[in-house]
């Protein structure tokens, strides 16, 4: 019995630390070890439950553990704050200021598309409708937004960390000349570029990395 | 917030409780069906064990395996089944030489189930 207990404990700690390793982008509104523990009860309590060579008390034996591991990561994250940070992790400010944190993006395995994904989730339809734009502890995204929207047109995702959408290139009319030309202009590379989108009014936005967000305007079909 | 301090006080009382209780019945119960084996083994190297015997210990362990199974894998314990089984027919036909390797085989089993039930290291991992 000992030994289902130990056990439980030692893949709730393995999988806790992979979820944390995993980022945000693996937990929907749950805190990490909320997860983890709706991860293993299911399985736990459909072991016992199914296989009849397995006594049933190890199967409760394992979901009290993980009732007290529970309590205990409850109880450790109200009393000690630097428990609730590696434990829970801490929010993360992916747009600040400046635009993208892309060091924020890649510490949480997340890419600019899903940073648009989740923004217009949230309602959101231009990188610069917000000041601050943040992924929570449980994963959830939101945002300190502006008092006026940036743009009313869908922006498309041209260059996303370093790679073009030909696609988007297409749909929009900026041929791959004109965008060769506008990043010369900007006196960047491709691989330089973390960002940028062009909306159906021709209104750019553009982030070189180690820089600040810039906007443009542009001529373009708006036809999106 | 103090009524989930106890539960999990008392969550953890109760399990610790259980994993003491488990380690030592489970032990004496498998200490007493040893003892039963050793007995059998001796009077079947005597040659003067019977088919009574064989039943006697079988119904000994029969009476054990109804509470063992809550601690123990029904796998487990139907080893035991196998062996016993097949010892107390040997023994019916008196073929004590065969059932003499049985028996050491029911000794080795009982004798050492209860370990790979214990907190150690090679359980663990």
């Amino acid at each position: 019995m000992a030994l289902i207990f130990i056990r439980t404990t030692i893949i709730f700690i393995t999988l806790l630390i992979l979820m944390r390793l995993m980022g945000k982008s693996q937990i929907g509104e749950m805190q990490p070890f909320e997860f983890v523990i709706s991860l293993l009860i299911a399985e736990l309590a459909c072991i016992p439950m199914a296989d009849t060579s397995i006594p049933i008390l190890y199967g409760i034996i394992a979901i009290i553990t993980i009732f007290i591991l529970h309590q205990l990561v409850w109880l450790l994250t109200l009393w000690f704050k630097p428990v609730r940070a590696v434990v829970s992790g801490k929010p993360s400010v992916v747009i600040n200021k400046n635009g993208i944190d892309e060091f924020q993006l890649k510490k949480n395995n997340l890419d600019v598309s899903d940073l648009i994904e989740n923004m217009r989730t949230a309602g959101y339809f231009n990188l610069d409708d917000v000041y601050y734009g943040l992924y929570e502890a449980n994963g959830s995204f939101s945002a300190l937004e502006k008092p006026e929207k940036a743009g009313y047109s869908l922006p498309l995702l041209l260059i996303d960390r370093g790679k073009t959408d030909s696609q988007n290139l297409t749909r929009c009319g900026f041929d791959k000349e004109r965008l060769q030309s506008f990043l010369k202009e900007q006196n960047a590379r491709i691989r330089d570029v973390v960002v940028m989108t062009i909306n159906g009014e021709g209104r750019i936005y553009f982030q070189k990395r180690g820089e600040k967000y810039k906007i443009f305007n542009t001529e373009v079909n708006g036809n999106w | 917030m103090v009524k989930s301090i106890c539960y999990t006080v008392a969550a953890l009382a109760i399990c610790i409780g259980l994993f003491l209780f488990t380690e030592w019945y489970v032990k004496t119960q498998f200490e007493e069906f040893t003892a039963a084996l050793e007995t059998l083994y001796d009077k079947t190297e005597e040659k003067t064990a019977n088919r009574e015997d064989g039943y006697a210990v079988r119904s000994l362990w029969e009476d054990k395996k109804s509470k063992l199974h809550i601690f123990v894998p029904h796998n487990d314990i139907s080893y035991i089944d196998y062996w016993l089984n097949e010892t107390c027919g040997l023994l019916y036909n008196a073929e004590y030489e065969l059932a003499l390797g049985k028996i050491e085989v029911l000794i080795q089993i009982s004798e050492n189930l209860p370990g790979a039930y214990g907190v150690r290291l090679e359980n663990i991992f």
